[in-house]
Order: structure tokens, then sequence, then C-alpha cells
């Protein structure tokens, strides 16, 4: 594989206005608003990483005593959000971002300036519902905020607040993104490309996108009257008014669940895209792997209940949760098969990012087995709520979304940053997470079954949970070494990695098509799609660089490098967007400013609540106003200069 | 070796040590094993766990197999040509759709069963119990006998119990992991459970847990659950039944009237205790309980003493008689009852009319012995997290309001209190 390193192409280069602070605050493009995602989110990452090692270092042995309840329950509840909603979601969005617009050969997503808005209410929530946690005042409920526990009778501090509020301000942001990836994906294909010529990764990612849109009205619902509850005195679920607590769990796991598939189908379309490429083999069975996925989707709307088995709902709603849950195993199987298929009779090559996308499939099938224990009813009433769950969709979390985005990483760095990331260094962090990973979480599926209830901070020794919990303890370190060697890996090639060409695994799909890094422009001139591989069929057809039209001027630059062919040609710089002539959306900070002053207005709710509430009433309205002139620039502002 | 060879030797040596593993599961190693048949309500879901661990390993082996057998026999070599471009088989995805949904149809059949036969109403001439869930201990009504106590919970063999679930504030859940599968307690609603211990479990202890979070000391909501003979039970419940008892021999206690019992108990009874007879602290004298000698050892509790709390002075002794003065005339009766005294109407915290017969306080947190007993009483709060019972030590620091406690209640008053609670066996 160190040939396809040793390929000295042009020197990433960045003009003078992509350079600077400000032209990261202003820019609308998607690229560079993916890259920012990925640091926000890495961040976000390992900050909720932390967390969790903190968490497994009390429980390593009974009667743990470096935090105290209130500080476990704070680690605990963020450490929740912070991974779902900080760190895998925004994980997945850098390849929506990065993604998405090269896949289809688009020059951008639809609503530039709308991604970036997203990306900028992404980070300041993010800061709302992380800020607290350094003044102990973090939301201590569980992700899952459970009424009443969190209606102000049971909660009277500001630590729900601050969640009740960054909760929201995310759901913006995953909506605004939302749509405009739909708009993005059905409009603005190249030519020839027709959705079932579409990248898996594109069509998973449309999936995912629906069920954001579909989904976050329920949890919106559900936290708009939390919000009320505790700032404006209604009793949505106020327990002494007779309220049914139920309301808050069907809301929340409407949302709740499909969440789950939010959080995982992206990881199967990184999978998709990673493993034909390592095979150099097309995906076995692309209509069914999208009409699975389809599926998934689909049925992850009805199946929420089964998170609520123990609450009592009766035979028959049991019953019809139950069997739907059993139901979603089949296309979730079937994509499993169809992986192993795709590497069947394949030329397998096992780079770092292969490496990953194995380990998903492996490691997602034991929490898909898991899951299927959980889905039959009286089975899950000895399982829902111990450490065999947690087991569970660490095996399904971990195991399958954060082994494929790391997986993706390793695949579009080059294509992000124009290096290669070192490969022995990735094999280390593969092999670490895998081992650490499995070390971590199945001790977990015994420490449950044993019967050790979860979200708790101490136990008594004598339980049969002691060395469960110490080889969790260990394994949760060895993670955190791995993520040390990544991180190490990430800035070192960021640097002085391996230059990468513009195809340096000979994988087939459109992103290969063009330089690494990507041009600001993407596509000098909008290809013509004939094939779900159109790359591979330049290289397999003597015909395909008519077919395909792409590089600038006509021409292809491109050479085979799949078979590790090495080559010593210099490709020469891509021109820029203005030698080319094309027309590209002009940087603004208005989506900035009005992410801001979304984050701002929320927090004078907080005052107002809290603190002082003249003091709360008018920092909202100042920032009210904000939003209102920061998005009157914005839509009066044109996208684009005359052309 | 062939690559085959080796692989297949990992998946056998990896299904032995799951195996092994699960079969250590279900030693004495584990008292809070799920996997056992010890009610019908467990060997129903054991039932169950047996078959979806079946199809599980089932699954796993051939997944992991194939998966294992493709990296190993497809690795490209050097000169591969480049595959054959296979784009998918409809027969081969015909195939790995239906053989799924032919195991989740032998999965299916016994889950709908089991539902409906675990969730169907209880056997008439079950035992009723109610269980009130509180933040954060447990309240436990047995409303036929008449019987009121928390965190621990007495029930015969061989007869079934019917639970009736509900909560004071927020959502809980049940949990006796050796008995049976968990129910939620959820506010505004009643639930239900019910399994019968089989007569394998007489005179045994198990541990319980309330598994759904519940605020700052979910982890300190344990209770305990002793399984007992008919016998056993029946002498337990007539003594628990009876009104609060100190210092007078106890008869042997007559078998209240069901039902009756809480209006037979003549408030002035015990309260009127006569000043000069010697208090006894017999176990025996009230009824059958688990001594705490005999609890095994996952049944003790093992929380540490947090060390701020000041230990009464070595060798301070308590009188009881004075004790119930100060119980008396002290905040104690604004939250506890003791049946039997003319002080018997709060109920915000455990009731105590029996309290020197449990072995634990602070829900499993701590033994009931005069130690814990008076820490207890000094400083709660340091003791477990987020009680609302007051800090009355005079001189103790309260972790909640911050502030150190000037006109509690001196070291005397503790043991005084603390040897009557010890005397209401």
């Amino acid at each position: 594989m160190a040939t396809i390193a040793a390929a000295p192409t042009y020197a990433p280069s960045t003009a003078a206005s992509n350079t600077g602070m400000w032209s990261w605050i202003t820019t609308v493009d998607h690229k560079r608003i993916a890259v920012m995602y990925l640091y926000t989110s890495l961040f976000f990452f390992m900050f909720g990483g932390l967390e969790a090692v903190i968490i497994r270092t009390q429980l390593i042995a009974p009667n743990g005593t470096i935090l105290n309840a209130e500080i476990y329950n704070q680690l605990m509840t963020m450490h929740g959000t912070t991974m779902i909603f900080l760190a895998v979601m925004p994980l997945s969005a850098v390849f929506f971002n990065f993604l998405i617009p090269l896949q289809i050969g688009a020059r951008d997503v639809a609503f530039p300036r709308l991604n970036a808005f997203s990306y900028w209410v992404y980070l300041f929530g993010g800061i709302v519902i992380t800020m607290p946690i350094f003044f102990a005042l973090a939301p201590n409920a569980g992700w899952f905020g459970y009424a009443p526990l969190t209606t102000p009778q049971f909660s009277p501090g500001v630590n729900i607040d601050y969640w009740v509020i960054g909760l929201q301000i995310l759901g913006i942001s995953s909506l605004a993104a939302g749509f405009n990836f739909i708009t993005t994906i059905i409009n603005m294909r190249a030519p020839g490309m027709n959705l079932m010529r579409m990248p898996i990764f594109t069509w998973m990612a449309l999936v995912t996108q629906f069920l954001i849109i579909l989904a976050f009205p329920a949890i919106t619902v559900a936290l708009i009257f939390l919000q009320f509850d505790r700032f404006f005195g209604t009793q949505f679920y106020a327990i002494a008014a007779g309220a049914d607590p139920l309301l808050w769990q069907h809301l929340f796991w409407i949302f709740g669940h499909p969440e789950v598939y939010i959080l995982v189908l992206p990881a199967f379309g990184l999978v998709s895209e990673i493993i034909p490429t390592f095979s150099r083999k097309p995906l076995f069975g692309y209509p069914v792997m999208v009409y699975s996925g389809i599926l998934i989707g689909f049925l992850g709307f009805g199946v929420w209940a089964h998170h609520m088995f123990a609450v009592g709902m009766g035979p028959i709603a049991d019953t019809m949760f139950s069997m739907m849950t059993l139901l979603i195993a089949i296309p979730t199987g079937v994509k499993i098969f169809n992986w192993i298929s795709t590497m069947w009779g394949g030329a397998l090559r096992f780079t770092t990012a292969m490496l990953f996308a194995i380990g998903l499939v492996s490691l997602f099938t034991i929490g898909g087995i898991s899951g299927v224990m959980h889905g039959s009813p009286p089975a899950d009433l000895q399982q829902t709520d111990t450490y065999f769950v947690v087991a569970h969709f660490h095996y399904v979390l971990f195991g399958g979304s954060i082994m494929a985005i790391f997986g993706g990483i390793y695949l579009y760095f080059p294509k992000m940053f124009g290096r290669l990331m070192n490969e022995t260094l990735g094999k280390w962090h593969f092999w670490l997470y895998f081992i650490g990973m499995n070390l971590t979480f199945f001790p977990m599926h015994y420490a449950g079954m044993l019967g050790m209830p979860r979200r708790i901070y101490r136990y008594d020794g004598g339980q049969g949970w002691e060395l469960f919990n110490l080889i969790s303890t260990i394994g949760s370190y060895m993670l955190v070494v791995a993520t040390a060697i990544f991180v190490y890996n990430f800035f070192r090639s960021r640097r002085s990695g391996a230059i990468a060409t513009s195809d340096p695994w000979g994988a087939g799909t459109l992103e290969w098509s063009i330089p690494s890094p990507a041009p600001e422009y993407n596509f000098a001139e909008i290809p013509t799609v004939r094939s779900r591989y159109p790359v591979w069929d330049i290289k397999s057809s003597e015909h395909g660089a008519h077919e395909i039209p792409h590089g600038e001027l006509g021409e292809i630059h491109m050479r085979d490098h799949s078979m590790d062919t090495a080559s010593t040609e210099v490709e020469p710089a891509p021109k820029s967007a203005k030698e080319l002539g094309i027309v590209l959306p002009n940087n603004t900070v208005m989506p900035a400013i009005a992410a801001l002053s979304i984050a701002l207005s929320s927090l004078g709710l907080v005052l107002m609540r809290n603190e002082n509430k003249t003091v709360g009433v008018v920092w909202s309205v100042v920032s009210a106003i904000m939003i209102f002139v920061s998005i009157y620039y914005w839509m009066t502002t044109p996208l684009e200069d005359e052309h | 070796m062939t690559p085959i060879h080796r692989s297949r030797q990992r998946m056998t040596a990896v299904a032995l040590a799951v195996l092994l593993l699960t079969l250590a599961a279900c030693s004495q190693e584990y008292p809070n094993s799920t996997f056992h048949t010890n009610t019908e309500f467990n060997a129903a879901i054991d039932h169950l766990w047996n078959r979806l661990m079946f199809f599980g390993t089932l699954v796993f082996v051939l997944i992991e197999g194939l998966l294992i057998y493709a990296v190993f026999r497809y690795r490209r070599r050097e000169n591969s040509p480049v595959p054959k471009q296979v784009h998918g088989s409809a027969t081969l995805e015909i195939l790995w759709t239906a053989i799924p949904a032919l195991i989740l149809v032998f999965i299916a059949v016994p889950t709908v069963r089991t539902i409906f036969e675990t969730q169907a109403d209880a056997a008439a001439g079950s035992l009723q119990v109610e269980v009130i869930g509180h933040q954060w201990w447990w309240e436990f009504r047995y409303p036929e006998l008449g019987i009121t106590t928390a965190n621990e919970l007495y029930l015969p063999v061989g007869r079934t119990v019917n639970f009736e679930l509900k909560t004071h504030d927020v959502l809980h859940s049940f949990w006796i992991p050796h008995l049976g599968g968990k129910r939620d307690l959820i506010t505004n609603r009643t639930n239900y459970l019910w399994f019968t211990p089989d007569t394998s479990m007489a005179t045994k202890v198990q541990n319980g847990f309330c598994a759904e979070f519940c605020g700052e000391s979910h982890a300190n909501m344990k209770f305990r659950v002793f399984t007992v003979t008919p016998e056993q039970f029946e002498s337990w419940a007539a003594h628990q039944a009876s009104p609060a008892v100190f210092g007078a021999t106890v008869p042997a206690a007559a078998p209240p009237a069901a039902g009756t019992a809480a209006d037979s108990a003549a408030p002035a009874a015990a309260a009127a205790s006569p000043a000069g007879a010697t208090p006894v602290m017999l176990a025996s004298a009230g009824g059958f309980t688990f001594a705490e000698a005999d609890l095994p050892r996952y049944a003790r509790p093992m929380t540490p003493i947090p060390a701020s709390i000041r230990r009464l002075p070595p060798g301070m002794t308590g009188d009881p008689v004075r004790g119930q003065e100060a119980y008396q005339s002290t905040s104690c009766i604004g939250c506890h009852a003791i049946a039997g005294t003319p002080f018997n109407m709060a109920n915000i915290g455990p009731d105590l009319t029996h309290v020197g017969s449990r072995t634990t306080i602070g829900a499993g947190l701590y033994p009931n012995d005069a130690e814990h007993l008076a820490m207890w009483i000094k400083n709660s709060r340091a003791m477990k997290p987020g009680v609302v019972m007051p800090t009355l030590g005079t001189n103790e620091f309260d972790p909640v309001t911050k502030l150190k406690i000037s006109s509690g209640l001196s070291d005397q008053q503790v043991a005084d209190i603390v040897a009557y609670l010890m005397a209401l066996k």
C-alpha cells in the first residue's frame, strides 16, 4: 500500500482569500463547512469520551469514591447527550456535507448559506448544552430526560433548563440541514445520475434526512411542552395536575428510535462505499441495499415503544411493537449478508478504512443479535435498564456508527486535505479500538444479565459484578490510547502525510474523479453519469473517457492506482474558479450571527427563570432583534455576484 | 494449517469461551443472576432466553464465520486480476431474507404466548402487596394483613404474590432479578406484576433494585426480599400487623383479624407502656424475622460510612424510654409513623412501627445497628445523597444547606432515640 502514497502531485495550496479565521467564519463552501464539522464533532467526541472514562473509573471497583451521585448523574447525562447530539450526528454530518455534492456531481449544496447556518447553530447549541458542566450545573436527568423527573417539581435547578434549550437549538440545526440535503439530492444530481445510479452513501444520507425531518418534530413537541412547564408554568407533565408521564415517553421515543437509525444509516452508507472499493467489486445487490435502507427507515417509526416494554402498556401493544422490532432484523440482516457477499470473490485490500468497515460488520452483528433479544418483551423485562442494554447499544453505536465514521475519515482524509493518513498508525488505532471496544462492552452483557442496573454511580461488592466492571474500565483506557494515536496521526498527516492523488484508493464513485483536495468548485465541468461506478468504467473501458467529461477542459487527469502502480507524474494544480469562469457563492457572516443570536436568545430564557426577570427579558428581546436583522441582511444579499 | 482451519478453530474457541462464561454465570457467585427458574415468571423468561441465545449463537457463528472466511480467502494477492464484477443474486438475496424471517417466527410465537401468559391477571387468592416508590426508598403494604413496612419484603414460598405498583413521585422500576422481570412504577398509574416463588426458595434472601433512573440517589434505592416458609411468614405477618410494642414482654403474637389489625391497635397500648418496665429487645418476641447474622454476604450492605460524621462517644448507651420522649418531642414525628402511638399520621418517611426488626436502613444502604442508626439520625444527608430527612445532630455539617447544625439533637438524645427505635422489634 505504501506506493499509493509515493506519488507526488501538486502541493495543496489555498488561495489567499481562503485563509484566516474570517474566511472560516464566513465560508459557505460545503467542504470547508464539513471540515469545521469534523473538528468540532471530534472535539465533542473526545469530550464525551472523557466523560465516559471518568464514569468507568468511578465504576472500576465497588463503592467508587471519585465522583459523588450528583456529578456522576451529570456526567452520565452529558455523556449520552454529547455522544448522540454533538458527536455521532455531526460526525455523520461531516460526510453529508463533504460527500453529497461530490458524489452527485454538484458544485455545492442547494442552500449554501443555510448549510453554514446549520453548522453555527450546532456549534452554539453544543456550547449552551456543554458549558454548565464546568460549573457542576450540567443536565442530570439522563439523556432521555423522563418526565416527571425533569419537571420543575423534581428538578427545580437550572440544569434541565440548559438541556431543554440546548436540544431545541440542536434540533434547528438538524432540521435545516435535513431540508438542505434532501433538496440537494433530489434536484442537483449530475446528468445521467438517476436514483438507482446514486452512490449508496448518498442514498443512506437521503433516507437519514427524511428520518430527521420526520422524527425531530416529535422531540420538539415534547421539549416545548417541558419548556413551557419549566418557564411558563404550564402543566403538561405536572403529576399533581394528573399528567400522564407516558406522554413524554411516547413523544421522546417516537423521536428516539428513528434517532438510532439516524445515527447508524450513514454508517451503513460509508461501509457500503468502503467495502466495494477495497474489494474491487461493485456493491452486491445494490437495489436491495437501497430498499433495505428505506425499509429500515420506514419500520424505524413503528417500533418506538420497544423502549417501554416495562411501563405496562398491556399485552396487545407489547405484541405489536415486538413484532415490528423483530421485522427490522430482516432488512438489517440482508445488509450484512450483502456486505459479506461484496467481499466474496473480491480482491481484498486491508487498508485501515477497510479494517474499520469489516469491524462494523462483525460488531454490529452482535448488537443486532442482542437487539432481537430485547425485541422479545418478556425477555426484555430482565434486560431493560440493565448493563445488558448498555452493552447492546454500544455495540450498535460504537461498533456500528463510530467504526464506520473512523473508516470514513481514513477513506476521505485525502480528498479533504490532499494528504494520506499514516496507515501503520491507523492500524494501531483500529486494533486498539477493536480489542478495547470488545473489552469495554462485552463484559457489560454479563454484568447486566447478572443483575446490575444502569445509571448507578456505585454498587456493593459481592454482587458478582466486580470482574466485569474491572475489565470494562481497562478496555475504556485502551480506547483512550487508541483515540490519542488517531489524533496524533490526524494532525501529523495533515501537515506531512504523503501527498494524495485524485484517486488514491482506486475507488469507483464520482468524488474520486476530481483532484485531491477537492477544488473549491468541485467539478470543473459537470460530469455525465452512465453507471454506479463511473470511475471504474473509465479505467476498464476505452470509451469511458468520452462518456464522462468531468476534468477541467474535458480532459481526464486520472491514472489507475488501484493496482499499486507507482506514479511519479506530477498532476498540474487545478485552476482557480476565476480562471475557469465558475461563479461561486459569496462568503457571508450572517448565518453565523443568526445562529449566535438564536443561542443567546435562548439563554435569555434561562436568565429569566433563574436570575433576573428584567435582564432576561431585555436579553431575549435584544437577541431576537439580532436574529431578525441578521436574517434580513442574509435574505437581501444575493448569493452570488452577477454573472 | 489453512486459514479456514485457523478461523474455524478461533470460532470454536470463542464459542467455548462464551459458553463457559455463561455457565459460570449460573453458579453461586452471582446472587442477582437472572438465569433462574425460581418463579414461573422467571422460568418463562429463561425459556425464551434459551431460545434467543440458541438462534443468536447460530446467527453469530454463521455471520462471523463467513466474514472470517472471506477475509482470509479473498485477500488480494500479487497480480490478482480485477475480480469478476458480480452485481447481485436474486436467489441468494431471497434466501437470506427468508431464512431470518423463518427464525423470527420461531422467536415470535413463544414470545407472544409468554406476553399473554405473564400479563394475565394474577390467580385468585394471591397475596396482595402494594409497592409504593419514593425518592429513594420503597414502601411495602400488605393491605389484607394490615402491614406497612419499608425496604424489606417477606414473601411466602409456594404462594403467588401480586404486586400493585405505584409511585409517590417520579418513575421507578421494581426489580428482583432472581425472581423475575421488572415493572415500572408510573406516576398516576397502577401497574401489576405477579409471580410465585417456588419452595426451593424457602428461607432465602434476594436483592431488589430500582431499575429506572429516578434522580440523585437512584443507585441507593435498593431493597431486600426474604422468601420464607408459609409458617415463618405467618409468624412474621402476625407480629408486623400488631402495633409497636416495646418494653413489656410481648405476649405470643395473636393472629390479627385480617383487615382490622389497624383498627384493633389501641393507640394507648404501647405509648403508655409502664415507664418502669425493663426494655426487652428480643427478636424472638417479635415473630419471625430474618436475623442479620444469617444474611449472606451479598445481602449485607457494604456502603462506606462518610468520614465526616462524628460517631457517638464510645460507651455511650441510650435509654429507650427517654428516647421515646425525645422522639415524640422532636421533628421525627413530622415524617415517620409508628403504629400504636399517638403520633401515627405522617407518611413522608418510612414507617417505623417495627423498624428494629429490619436488617438494613436507608433503603438497603447500611446495616440496621445502633452505630449506623445513630449516624443516620445525626446526618442522613451525608450518608445518602438527596434524602429529605434533615440533618439533626448538633455540630453536624449539613451537606445541602452547607451550614453547621447549632441546635440539633445532642449525642445523648441520639443514643436514646436509637435505643428506642432498636427496641421497636
